[in-house]
């Protein structure tokens, strides 16, 4: 009885593990579909986005415009196209960016404690003190506009967020059995946290990293809203809702694709984090 | 005879709170020779791991010498730290805990060869080795720690510390996690090495029966001191101090 109990259990396990890799797979595809869409924007868009064609001006969407078209008769569709370039990418790389470097300067202060620590860490409160987006238009402010600009400011204040995470992840690793057994077994600092710290802690980074990868999309596009990101007549979906905000009753095609891209994009990024961290779960056995 | 290690009035004050302190070391005094087996007992909280973790340099002393070859380690640092290493290893407590989950049980073993500058090719050679010498199969350098079981991952930590061919090694609850019939198995296989490799032991343990059965001296502690030492049969059938006639009546 127990035996068969034991083998039920089992295979409900591989079940259910495969599913999570199948749900990864899946995600990961659809992610990749959106990545490709961003690269080859060019290529694919029917129009010209920065084409102004006034006799065309807030057309419905039809036939020959599917997601119609903006006051100036620009093609929404391959605007909402192109606008994925500079609203993915700089997300990405925005994303890459505190990462990298939350991470780095969180394990040196897990790892290493004392003085760099408490400065450190007194430095990234004040960031986390202040409201994020007023910060991040603080700084855009004095640097001015553009997309570049947008992501150095939202990357001055997201860092504390990576650093807190990899610190205290740090820290409970640091006192581990297997941390005092590669100490034993002459390894320096630097070779510890590069082959015992970061790969077990950065399982949780990563994940938190996917799921920011929305949340900085969203952002960006909010800086770009405000008038501090994207210029005219740069596409992104942020500036395009932004110039579209009053035509929202008559003509709201202009507001809503590019917010539905940022809705599909945002929840795709979110979905394929959970489904990775799921996946990544220690419990889920992997390797087998 | 020279003693191995010695350690001098070792104490160990942890902080706690804003104002309050904990002696968990009290003046401790100890040595080991070579080719013993010195055995500390005491309950929890007596501060014997707080012993083995501060002759590891794992926690910094607050007080007291340690020797090592009649050389000062109390305050060694860097590369003369690395180097000390190469003569006292350690075995863990918990064995699948002290093993890099996200890395093999060969990567775990190889780890201090490869710090010192081993070949690859020897590395993997040695590795399978030593998981043969340590009663285990030789491709189990490719396994995760938790792909075997605790007695197996034991023999593994075993067969980690003894890579870099060490005089000493402290065994820190080695046995404690492991039930009776791994236990034996495990204290065979430090025996034989003993034996073979001429090895010296510092035994923390807080099983009376496998002391006597495994060690040449034992110490007792208790609230951080030293209140007894001596060969094990005397020191259990005979003890002169209260606290460890408690100790043995509570077994017994």
């Amino acid at each position: 009885m127990s035996e068969k109990t034991a083998s039920v259990t089992v295979r409900r396990q591989i079940v259910r593990k495969d599913h999570t890799k199948g749900k990864m797979i899946f995600f990961g595809v659809l992610v990749l579909l959106l990545l490709l869409m961003t690269i080859f924007a060019e290529y694919i868009c029917p129009y010209d986005p920065n084409q102004q064609n006034l006799d065309q001006a807030l057309q419905s969407p039809g036939f020959a415009h599917p997601f119609g078209t903006d006051r100036y008769g620009r093609d929404m569709l391959s605007r909402v196209i192109i606008g994925s370039q500079t609203s993915i990418f700089s997300a990405l790389v925005l994303v890459a960016i505190i990462t990298v470097v939350g991470t780095v300067i969180g394990m040196i202060c897990g790892y290493a404690g004392g003085v760099i620590d408490s400065v450190v860490m007194r430095i990234s409160d004040i960031c986390l003190a202040f409201p994020g987006l007023v910060f991040a238009l603080a700084i855009a402010a004095i640097l001015n506009g553009g997309v570049q600009n947008a992501v150095i400011a939202l990357a001055a204040i997201s860092w504390p967020k990576y650093s807190r995470i990899a610190r205290s992840q740090t820290l409970s690793v640091k006192n581990t059995e297997y941390i005092a057994a590669a100490r034993l077994a002459g390894s320096g600092s630097f070779g510890i946290v590069v082959r015992h710290v970061l790969p077990n802690i950065v399982g949780s980074i990563l994940v938190t990293a996917m799921l920011d990868i929305g949340t900085m999309m969203m952002e960006i596009a909010g800086l770009s809203f405000l008038g501090l990101g994207a210029q005219p007549p740069t596409a992104e979906w942020g500036s395009m809702m932004s110039g579209g905000r009053s035509m929202l009753q008559t003509y709201p095609w202009v507001v809503l694709t590019p917010g539905l891209a940022i809705f599909i994009s945002v929840v795709l990024f979110n979905l394929l984090g959970d489904t990775i961290r799921d996946y990544m779960d220690p419990r889920n056995s992997r390797r087998g | 005879m020279e003693p191995l290690l010695e350690v001098r009035n070792l104490t160990k004050v942890f902080k706690k709170g804003s104002s309050g302190e904990f002696t968990a070391v009290n003046g401790v005094n100890f040595c080991l020779y070579p080719n013993e087996t010195l055995g500390i007992v005491g309950e929890s909280g007596s501060g014997k791991s707080t012993v083995a973790k501060m002759i590891a340099r794992l926690l910094e002393t607050s007080g007291g010498e340690i020797f090592l070859q009649g050389e000062d380690i109390t305050h060694a640092k860097g590369k003369a730290l690395r180097d000390i290493y190469r003569q006292f290893q350690m075995v863990f407590q918990s064995p699948a805990a002290s093993f890099d989950p996200r890395r093999t049980l060969g990567d775990g073993i190889g780890e201090s060869l490869k710090n010192s500058k081993t070949a690859k090719k020897e590395i993997k050679k040695r590795v399978r080795e030593l998981l043969v010498q340590c009663g285990l199969p030789e491709d189990y350098d490719k396994r995760y720690p938790h792909e075997v079981s605790g007695g197996e991952c034991q023999r593994a930590a075993i067969a980690r510390a003894l890579a870099i061919q060490p005089e000493i090694l402290i065994c820190d609850e080695a046995t404690s996690a492991l039930d009776v019939t791994v236990q034996k198995q495990i204290i065979e296989l430090l025996g034989k090495l003993k034996k073979e490799r001429g090895m010296s032991y510092l035994f923390i343990c807080h099983d009376l029966a496998l002391v006597q059965m495994f060690c040449d001296r034992v110490v007792v502690m208790k609230d951080g001191r030293i209140v007894e030492e001596g060969r094990p049969d005397e020191v259990i059938m005979h003890p002169k101090n209260d606290y460890t006639k408690n100790l043995v009546d509570a077994v017994l």
